[in-house]
């Protein structure tokens, strides 16, 4: 099985990414990414409940609640 | 912002079959995976996903929000009323008073069923308030 490290890999570049951007929507992509991606690895660790949760409020409302805050204020972080 | 015609017509027709598999999923919680957290919010993905794309005004024709604060708010003692029923008539907090089924169909596992169905429809009333909350002043 090397599908999970390469997940845990992928994991690892995503969240340096999103710290790493400076434009703010970037950086809330990324993050959506990741939380898919958690969520593919959830399922191959043999937690799908966990996995469910995991894609409905990492990359579906949680990234709306960041994009709707990100519209109300800056995009760019100085 | 400007409307997409493409956009509108996929989310009107991805809503119903969201909605259903939230349904899915909080019925069929006591069986599969899935259950009245993980459904609840499946559904209120449903209802942000319309207000997202055909504006929260007619989101809120179909989902009023004052019925969702009130579907919000009750859910919570309809809850602690089944507990205190259990208390009632067996003995303990949330104790199952109805009868038991055969194990597998989904009318099997007393009032969990119903637990699922009170805890989905609060955290979907309540996620999709604080979307519609947070979307309404753009």
């Amino acid at each position: 099985m090397i599908i999970p490290q390469i997940i845990i890999i992928l994991l690892i570049i995503l969240g340096i990414l999103s710290l790493q951007f400076k434009d703010l929507l970037n950086a809330v992509i990324s993050l959506a990414i990741f939380s898919l991606l958690s969520s593919l690895l959830f399922y191959y660790l043999h937690a799908p409940d966990v996995s469910i949760a995991e894609a409905a409020v990492g990359a579906g409302v949680a990234t709306v609640i960041f994009i709707a805050v990100i519209g109300k204020t800056r995009r760019k972080e100085e | 912002m400007k409307e997409s015609e493409i956009v509108s017509v996929i989310s009107r027709k991805l809503v119903p079959y969201i909605l259903i598999f939230g349904l899915y999923l909080i019925s069929y919680g006591h069986l599969s995976p899935g259950g009245g957290f993980q459904g609840g919010v499946v559904l209120a993905s449903g209802i942000i996903l319309l207000a997202l794309a055909r504006g929260t005004d007619s989101a809120q024709k179909l989902f009023p929000e004052k019925n969702l604060r009130i579907v919000e708010a009750k859910a919570f003692f309809l809850f602690l009323f089944m507990g205190i029923g259990g208390l009632v008539a067996g003995g303990y907090f949330l104790q199952n008073f109805l009868p038991l089924g055969k194990a597998g169909e989904v009318p099997s596992a007393g009032f969990i069923f119903f637990l699922n169905l009170i805890i989905g429809l609060k955290v979907s009333a309540g996620i999709s308030l604080i979307c519609f909350y947070l979307l309404k002043g753009e």
